[in-house]
């Protein structure tokens, strides 16, 4: 019994050491690229805690960003379960915003109630982020369509559509100078969380989170779902629908990613416009890898890539460092971590967990066999 | 290959002497190999016997130079030299021809011959090398076609090329792994007798690596047998019976007596073929119109040379590849390989290659035994999964299969190759089976995993099932069958029942005459 | 210049001109990822290597004010990239999918970040070939005016595919990506041979990319580049790893590309963002019409991940 705790612990534990090594070697060499750079490392360091969790104030600027993060993230993390590698949550994203702003201003131009315009916004910008993600899929299974180059380029598409759309048929005649819809009303938007300035949507991220976890961990369909992204060929010779899985499982990703933008429109920005593009859904690759495609573990590491983000703000003001300087932290981190993860193999993760001896059954033992 | 100089004379006899001598390795502290000696006489055909796991690979492979020795040495006519690496032994006149193909699929036959060379020049002129090949097949026994891309040749063709492909190289050692394996008796009688007239007249030495006592009795001058990594026994073959030598493989251990298959008349028909067309990976036309019936309690096996389509029809009932045409029908019923209908007509699978096809490897053991029932209770209640019950019903059948892993919760990919067949079988044979199918089941395994395969096969069929057994191993077809039937170039071209079963016209049958 | 004077003839020009000019980039970066794709390996990261060339080509021809040697540069700073994905890659059970977009994403924050003092000044562009000496329209003239890069492209195309087939580097890179274990039979090391091929994938990317800031568009911008590295990467897929349908293909995606501009040219200005999605849009057509769920894409080298 012994050995079967320690294989069902010691491989997450193994996996937990390896990414914390990977952020702490991240940070030792983006200090060094700062440090080449002419700023003090220790600057920087310091000046991230303080961004990212130094004060309830900071806090609630990392919760912000991690919000849309846990959604971009499980566009890549639920379908990678499948074994299929989607990198276009930022179209889902931006897609199912603009879905949620038309659907949104259509509503309360009509005076519908609150509740039911949020609810429609919601199910609109999940529909079609969804819808987006789920083709990605379908051209994988039915068309053999490499689904990486694939939801790509549909990311591509969609910000263009975004574009489009924000620029002619949906703009707002009074919106010179950036052009953007019109204004969702205020009664319309999503509101905080009692009691914080934070919005509902981390919740809505947090549940999502939780919920695909359950659903690819705990059910029979989760299980169907990893047996096609573990091995297609023997999910197949179980008899198992995998057309049906793919689309659903990738629908779910894109839904969230769609969810996504919907919050940034509908808690955050109250419009849609070219800044609802701004990277989350490429940040959300990195936070599901990090995460090791896992749902729930997405949540604090979602939590640690927002804190990055929010202290961004920070080292720009204080000690003029670009925007991008936190890209390339993002950058730093994802090589090295995939660099480690092939470091696991090999290491006995230091020698702490017990050797682990073959035990053959009694009766192999009592036939004498080798 | 350092070029003899002009003026010395060429020898006579080519072919090399070579000898093995207190040779040892070990990975992660097991020994595959524990002081063999060996000697091969020069323009001799010499036979390495041993059952899968005995160390005839990581013999030839030291041999080689893939891997390095932990002790003994190596000469060549009665020198000691030095094999580190492929190049050197290849420099050495040593050669191989493997058992899976090297040669590079998309080049022609040309291309490769040309750049297996260790020495290419920058520009190739393929005027120039064309014509110098082609003088060289000619002078050869057999030619294989130069011009056409390896992908599209038979086994047979390809392994000639690879033959070929070492005597090009001036191999002067030449060491076969396996060679008959994907070939018709037909084309193995050809093959084996071409490299033995060659050897004879001394032109090369052959080490033929076989676990097939036929082909050792009827080609090699004299035999060596290898059990767990040591030299048990051998010597000229013309002394020696087969008892002798398969005790010498198997050992002290006893062989579980052949699975008996039971009397019994054949039941209704459970498994329906007609008709049925599928595609290769390449879109060409793989299975061609094939008929066939199997009964409630028998087994019907179907002989062939790998590549004529039996993967595909395998591929076909496991729903792993969507046919183009025609109809199976299980028990009555039109068959889509779906979920349900696997279930409703107990319908097993022992696909080839179980890692490749029937398992997820970085999943449990316990986990892969519940491929077939983790959403039925009590494995599931509604949509939730009980890992517990899984846990609970592997270990169970862990015992009764004799799967050897460490815990139920151990990945599967972790157990050797017996072990997960096995545990594949115990998953698909362990609750009640009506249609059984299998795609060689015991390909690379040991005497032991063997027998106990052949085994639950055959208690199976005594039970009832309805089993197709699709083997590219004539003899286990042989051991097992009750009906074989012959498949070509996707079709099934000829049927015996194993009374009149007899190896020549199957084999004709195989190769399509 | 009076455009209207040739009316709508000025679209075809100008598609022709614009085909030209923006293929050049898609041109190096496909018959770069080719050869790294022959060796079995497929680098998504090319986007990010891209920029980074662009970056470090604008920044070194301003610095040195030769334009040639701001190419050599990015380059150089493209074979880095590529040892960098190689390097990975190496490691075992490492996914290549997965390192191309690390890759894609360092590139790119990378760039931005040290080019950041670089989208103000301007550095000097490559040189370009009349070829219209001919006629007295100016757009005739504008539209025939052929970059150097471009008929350097054209050159290399035919050369590739002969070397693929008659000299030893390009069989070896064949053998190697069409199967790991013959290679090794044969005594070439699959590693070795990718990491080379891999380099010199990033050296055309680099190249391609400091095409962008230094020639059209011509200048430094965090907007340069949207989906070329990735397109670059479908198109060799489109073109069956074959050197010539690479230039064809990075033609017809150069002129899809150059429809949007040729007709705001004309004073059409609706659908801007969805004309210049068209390269996006046929990228997809292609992969869907070329990629087939249950077949083996004809000619792809056996050890490539993505077609497997």
């Amino acid at each position: 019994m012994n050995s079967d705790l320690v294989l069902r612990f010691g491989a997450g534990t193994k996996i937990f050491a390896v990414s914390l090594f990977a952020i702490v070697l991240s940070l030792i060499v983006f200090g060094i690229f700062v440090a080449v750079s002419g700023v003090n490392p220790l600057d920087v360091y310091d000046l991230m805690y303080m961004g990212a969790f130094g004060s309830w104030f900071s806090w609630q600027n990392t919760l912000l960003r991690s919000a849309p993060l846990l959604l971009t993230a499980l566009c890549t993390a639920l379908p990678a379960q499948m074994g299929m590698v989607i990198i276009g949550g930022e179209g889902a994203f931006v897609l199912g915003g603009l879905a949620a702003a038309a659907a949104g201003l259509l509503l309360s131009d009509m005076n519908a109630p609150a509740l039911i315009v949020q609810g429609v916004m919601v199910i609109a910008g999940m529909c079609a982020g969804g819808a987006i993600i789920a083709s990605a899929g379908a051209l994988r299974h039915w068309r053999g369509v490499n689904e990486t180059i694939s939801s790509l380029l549909l990311s591509y598409i969609c910000i263009a559509v975004l574009n489009q759309m924000v620029e002619g048929p949906m703009r707002d005649p009074t919106s010179l100078n950036k052009p953007s819809t019109r204004a969702l009303p205020d009664w319309a938007m999503l509101g905080n969380i009692p009691g914080m300035d934070i919005h509902v949507g981390l919740i809505f991220g947090l549940l999502f989170c939780i919920v695909a976890y359950v659903l690819m961990f705990h059910t029979t369909f989760g299980f169907a779902a990893r047996m096609v992204g573990g091995n297609v060929r023997a999910a197949r010779m179980a008899g198992l629908p995998v057309g049906r899985l793919v689309l659903v499982v990738t629908f779910l990703g894109g839904a969230a990613a769609g969810l996504g933008g919907m919050i940034e429109v509908a808690a955050v920005q109250g419009r849609a416009n070219a800044t609802i593009a701004s990277g989350y859904g490429l940040t959300g690759i990195l936070v599901a890898f990090l995460a090791r495609q896992n749902p729930l573990i997405v949540i604090p590491v979602a939590i640690l890539l927002g804190g990055i983000d929010a202290s961004g703000g920070l080292l720009q003001r204080r000690l003029d460092m670009p925007d991008a300087s936190v890209v390339v932290l993002q950058g730093i981190i994802f090589v090295i971590l995939l660099a480690s993860e092939s470091v696991q193999g090999r290491l006995n993760i230091m020698g702490w967990l017990p050797r682990i001896k073959p035990r053959t059954s009694a009766v192999a033992a009592a036939n004498g066999a080798d | 290959m350092t070029s003899a100089l002009v003026h010395e004379p060429v020898p006579p006899q080519k072919a090399v002497k070579l000898e093995v001598v207190d040779m040892g390795k070990s990975f992660g502290g097991i020994a595959a190999l524990a002081s063999v000696s060996l000697r091969v006489e020069a323009g001799s055909v010499h036979a390495l016997l041993g059952e899968n796991g005995a160390g005839k690979s990581t013999l030839v492979k030291c041999i080689m130079g893939f891997y390095t020795p932990d002790t003994g040495a190596v000469m060549v006519n009665d020198k000691e030299v030095e094999t580190d690496n492929p190049r050197q032994a290849h420099m050495l006149g040593i050669g191989m021809v493997y058992q899976h193909f090297t040669l590079v699929p998309s080049m022609t036959v040309l291309e490769n011959l040309v750049m297996g060379r260790s020495h290419v020049p920058a520009f190739i002129d393929w005027k120039k090398e064309r014509a110098e090949l082609s003088a060289f097949v000619d002078s050869m026994p057999f030619s294989v076609p130069l011009d056409l891309p390896v992908a599209s040749l038979a086994a047979g063709e390809k392994q000639k090329a690879e033959i070929l492909k070492q005597l090009y190289l001036n191999a002067r050692f030449l060491i076969l792994d396996e060679p008959t394996s994907v070939l018709t008796p037909q084309e193995a009688d050809e093959i084996l007798g071409l490299v033995r007239d060659m050897a004879h007249a001394g032109e090369i030495t052959v080490l033929i690596i076989t676990h097939k006592f036929r082909e050792v009795l009827a080609y090699a001058d004299e035999v060596s047998v290898l059990r767990r990594g040591r030299y048990v026994g051998g010597g000229k073959v013309a002394d020696l019976t087969v008892d002798a030598m398969a005790k010498m493989m198997i050992g002290e251990r006893d062989i579980a007596p052949a699975a008996t298959r039971t009397e019994r008349a054949p039941g209704a028909i459970c498994l329906q073929v007609r008709g049925l067309t599928a595609d290769d990976e390449n879109g060409d036309a793989a299975v061609n119109g094939v008929d066939l019936d199997v009964a409630a309690g028998e087994i019907v096996g179907i002989a062939g040379v790998s590549g004529n389509g039996q993967s595909e029809l395998v591929e076909v009932l496991a729903g792993q590849r969507p046919p183009t045409g025609g109809a199976i029908t299980v028990q009555g019923d039109a068959y889509h390989a779906t979920r349900a209908e696997m279930l409703r007509h107990k319908l097993a699978l022992l696909p080839e290659e179980p890692l490749h096809n029937a398992c997820v490897g970085r999943m449990s053991v316990a986990e892969n035994m519940a491929f077939r029932n983790f959403d039925q209770p009590p494995f599931s209640k509604g949509v939730w999964l009980s890992k517990s019950r899984m846990r609970a019903e592997a270990r169970g059948l862990i015992e009764r299969y004799r799967v050897k892993t460490s815990s139920p919760d151990a990945p599967i990919a972790t157990l050797s190759g017996g072990n997960v067949q096995r545990a594949v079988l115990a998953r698909e044979l362990g609750g009640q089976v009506d249609v059984l199918v299998a795609a060689n089941p015991v390909f690379g395994l040991d005497f032991a995993a063997v027998a106990d395969i052949h085994g639950q096969i055959v208690e199976a069929r005594n039970r009832g099932a309805a089993v197709l057994l699709v083997s590219e191993d004539l003899d286990e077809l042989l051991e097992l069958s009750d009906r074989i039937l012959v498949m070509f170039d996707g079709k099934i071209v000829y049927e015996t029942p194993i009374e009149h079963a007899d190896r020549t016209n199957i084999g004709r049958s195989m190769a399509g005459h | 210049m009076d455009e209207t004077s040739i009316g709508w003839w000025g679209v075809p020009l100008a598609i022709f001109a614009g085909a030209i000019r923006i293929s050049t980039p898609f041109l190096f970066v496909s018959l770069g990822e080719m050869v790294t794709e022959k060796s079995g390996r497929i680098n998504l990261g090319l986007e990010g290597t891209l920029i980074m060339g662009a970056m470090s080509g604008y920044g070194i021809a301003y610095f040195t004010g030769s334009p040639w040697l701001g190419v050599l540069v990015a380059g150089l700073v493209g074979i880095a990239f590529g040892i960098l994905h190689a390097g990975i890659c190496s490691l075992p059970k490492v996914n290549d999918i997965a390192v191309g977009i690390a890759l894609m994403l360092f590139g790119t924050g990378l760039a931005f970040y040290l080019g950041k003092p670089l989208v103000q000044p301007q550095a000097p562009n490559l040189p370009s070939i009349n070829f219209g000496w001919w006629s007295d329209l100016p757009q005739v003239q504008s539209a025939l005016k052929i970059n150097a890069l471009f008929i350097i492209g054209v050159v290399l195309a035919p050369v590739f595919l002969w070397a693929l087939g008659n000299t030893r580097w390009g069989l070896i890179l064949r053998i190697v990506g069409d199967s790991s274990d013959a290679a090794r039979a044969m005594g070439y090391s699959p590693l070795a041979v990718r990491l080379a091929a891999t380099a010199f994938g990033g050296f055309m990317a680099g190249v391609g990319g400091s095409f962008l800031s230094l020639y059209y568009p011509g200048s430094w911008n965090e907007g340069l580049s949207s989906g070329q590295g990735i397109t670059a990467v479908a198109l060799v897929i489109f073109a069956r790893w074959n050197p010539m349908n690479c230039l064809w293909a990075s033609l017809l995606f150069g002129g899809a590309s150059a429809l949007g501009p040729a007709l705001q040219s004309v004073g059409v200005t609706q659908g801007y963002y969805l004309f210049n999605a068209a390269p996006y849009v046929l990228t997809l057509l292609i992969l869907v019409l070329s990629s087939s769920s249950h077949r083996h894409i004809a000619g792809a080298p056996g050890e490539l991940s993505v077609t497997r």
